[in-house]
């Protein structure tokens, strides 16, 4: 017990660098709550009283916020099943099953990792327009769930359950069906939740792809729709405002890391693979 | 169970309703959303800001012309990734605000229509746009869209602080003829108020650096684009202005180390003498000067940026209305038309932000005249000088000159140096394009 008590020295160190990280958050948080003309007049002015709830209020009273929301936690739920389907399905073939050219497939989904959004972002574009895909909510989801990461990430997790599993399941009858549903999946759930909150934070906060899909309002996600509410110098007149929609924006982010912390803590410092 | 069959049935019935066979234009624009304060008005007359004013008209308009549907989409300042994307989609809205300097980049590849017909169809005459707002739309002969506005650089005053330095004459503040007077009134400035003549934000702000470098080139006549492929900055003229520029921060004669959210600041805290912003700031400005304990309460004045050099000629941009280009029926270009003619009725409303008409007539209607410090601003409309039509990527253009202003400025770089890698930067990314 006593060696996994820190020395003060660290604590102190551990103590600074959390308040630095704390503080640009405390400093949203705290303009959020200053009218824009307070602040236009002197940014300082936010330690002082009155505060207001005036700019939640104006994000509220905008006529489509609640339709972005909802957009929003469509695509990032619809990302999060979709890539975690196929990420376990694909993870346990890759892990567990021998078929033509494995090897040679892994490489390409690995050589995907490397490849960034931004290269593939024009051809993506044209083959959604041809499809039709623009402006739909299978425009803005499908993207997500060709991502290498999942994959990789799953096969790793069920390379690492050892393979005496299926031999005694296999032994008892089991189909390889039943062997990855009532075996193996179960036993990946530390995996998955990681995957799964790492996938909704990102698509919760992905910004690029849905700006230029989702072109009319009615699709917008919340982060382009905030955006496309804010009136031009709206870092000098709209203070406030922008403060509040960032914070407004990042409290489902903050829900879904308060309920699954311990597994992006534990994804984090890498022992969700074993 | 039949119940709930009919209940259904009873409710998707309700849900369909007559096709609806009017023609449609989608209005794309940015200028941010405020439904919540403006989504019913039509009363432009009270209608604030550019967001209010522009969706009171577009209310307006919907309520004056029932025949014809309207969808607006309000998209992320700038809005050009996603005109972009729904041009490549082959998608893409019937109207949209454009920056004037940017329309050649659309232009040029034949993503937007010249507007001339439509106009015609509107009776709308181009003549009637001011000298800058029409050189903003004019690329190559053709007109490719309707000036909206012209968006000038002004020095915002602390009249108060100028005449505690003896720079006020007759209630005017008095402002250099020459870079040697700016630098003698500058210097007077500091030295009888303790504070920074100019307020600049010098981080993050290339447009800034920027506006004052091509208003004092242009006023020299000196050839910054002598083609569409190539800038020239490595120039003596050139080289004047930022050794100016470099002096006048050397010296600390003005703020430094500030971004544009608080140099904008800094002035409605009486923090410097100048701030040389744009028309855009006017109104926010001029609201602060009328409110009860502020420091620059009563004590603010607008004028066009001074000449220093060779003859006055700021360098201004503007709004238009621009028309991707599209098949679209003979109806839906009639109320493309009429939504033009309803905008182009309401210019003056819309320059009660701040931004100067785009029509002649609204420049002289003695409303326009009556609004604060107008008068004292009108001239730019007809001073103000847009870069060569043939002028493109000015966004990434000035991002690149903006960076080695910055540089030569704050003294990280000679100004020689700055100035030449500023001219090379640009002229690669020219190379390099299609």
């Amino acid at each position: 017990m006593s060696q996994n008590r820190l020395s003060p020295l660290v604590t102190v160190l551990l103590l600074i660098g959390a308040a630095i990280m704390l503080m640009p958050m405390l400093w949203t948080l705290l303009l959020s709550f200053k009218s824009n003309a307070a602040l236009m007049a002197d940014s300082g002015s936010a330690f002082m009283p009155p505060w207001t709830l005036e700019n939640y209020a104006a994000i509220f009273q905008g006529s489509l916020t609640t339709r972005w929301l909802v957009n929003s936690l469509i695509v990032s739920t619809g990302a999060t099943i979709g890539v975690l389907v196929l990420s376990s399905l694909a993870g346990y073939g890759f892990a567990r099953l021998e078929f033509p050219f494995r090897r040679t497939l892994f490489v390409i989904v690995l050589l995907g990792l490397a490849v960034p959004e931004q290269a593939v972002i024009l051809p993506r574009h044209q083959l959604f327009a041809m499809l039709g895909l623009h402006n739909s909510y299978p425009g803005l989801i499908l993207p997500s769930l060709t991502g290498s990461f999942g994959v990789f990430f799953m096969t790793q997790y069920f390379r690492a359950i050892p393979p005496e599993l299926d031999e005694a399941a296999l032994l008892d009858g089991a189909s390889r069906f039943t062997l990855f549903w009532k075996v193996l999946l179960p036993l990946t759930w530390p995996a998955q939740a990681t995957l799964g909150v790492f996938t909704f934070l990102g698509s919760w906060n992905d910004y690029w792809w849905p700006l230029i899909s989702a072109t009319t309002s009615d699709y917008f996600t919340l982060t382009v729709g905030l955006a496309s509410a804010q009136m031009n110098y709206a870092q000098t007149s709209g203070l406030g405002f922008l403060m509040a929609q960032a914070v407004f924006a990042s409290i489902p982010i903050l829900v879904v890391y308060i309920a699954f912390q311990k597994q992006i803590v534990s994804a984090m410092a890498g022992t969700a693979v074993r | 169970m039949r119940r709930l069959v009919a209940l259904a049935l009873a409710a998707l019935l309700a849900g369909c309703s007559a096709p609806d066979d009017r023609p449609t234009i989608v209005v794309q624009r940015f200028f941010g959303e405020c439904g919540a304060v403006y989504g019913n008005s039509t009363d432009v007359a009270k209608a604030e800001t550019e967001c209010g004013i522009l969706t009171t008209l577009i209310n307006r308009f919907e309520a004056e012309n029932p025949d014809i549907r309207v969808k607006v989409n309000v998209v992320a300042w700038p809005g050009y990734p996603q005109l972009a994307a729904q041009m490549a989609a082959g998608d893409p809205p019937d109207l949209v605000t454009m920056h004037q300097s940017v329309i050649s980049d659309y232009s040029s590849r034949g993503l937007i229509e010249p507007v001339e017909p439509l106009l015609t169809e509107a009776k709308i005459d181009p003549a009637t746009f001011t000298p800058a707002a029409r050189a903003g739309v004019e690329k190559q002969g053709k007109l490719y869209g309707m000036p909206w506005d012209t968006i000038g650089r002004l020095f915002h005053i602390n009249t108060e602080l100028m005449a505690q330095a003896g720079l006020m004459r007759d209630g005017k503040p008095v402002l250099p003829n020459s870079p040697e007077e700016l630098l003698a009134q500058a210097r007077q400035f500091k030295a009888r108020t303790g504070k920074p003549y100019l307020i600049q934000a010098q981080v993050s702000a290339p447009d800034f650096t920027v506006a004052f470098l091509y208003t004092y080139l242009l006023a020299q006549d000196a050839p910054i684009f002598p083609d569409a492929r190539h800038i020239k900055l490595d120039t003596p003229q050139a080289r004047a202005i930022v050794t100016l520029m470099r002096q006048i921060d050397a010296e600390g004669l003005t703020t430094t180390n500030q971004d544009f959210p608080a140099a904008t600041a800094a002035f409605t805290q009486g923090k410097g003498g100048i701030f040389p912003v744009g028309t855009w700031m006017l109104g926010p400005y001029d609201a602060e000067a009328a409110r009860q304990g502020s420091p620059i309460k009563g004590h603010y004045a607008v004028a066009p940026f001074p000449r220093l050099w060779g003859t006055a000629a700021p360098f201004v941009d503007g709004h238009a209305w621009v028309v991707p280009a599209a098949k679209r029926s003979p109806q839906e270009r009639a109320a493309m038309a009429r939504f033009l003619a309803f905008l182009s009725h309401y210019n003056l409303d819309w320059s009660r932000t701040g931004q100067l008409p785009a029509f002649a007539a609204v420049l002289a209607k003695p409303e326009f005249r009556g609004l604060p410090h107008r008068e004292d601003i009108a001239a730019l409309s007809r001073t103000g000088k847009q870069l060569p039509g043939y002028v493109e990527r000015q966004s990434a253009v000035q991002g690149l000159i903006g960076e080695e202003l910055e540089a030569a400025i704050t003294g990280t770089k000679p100004v020689d140096q700055a100035l030449k890698d500023a001219e090379r930067r640009v002229n690669q990314l020219y190379a390099q394009m299609m």
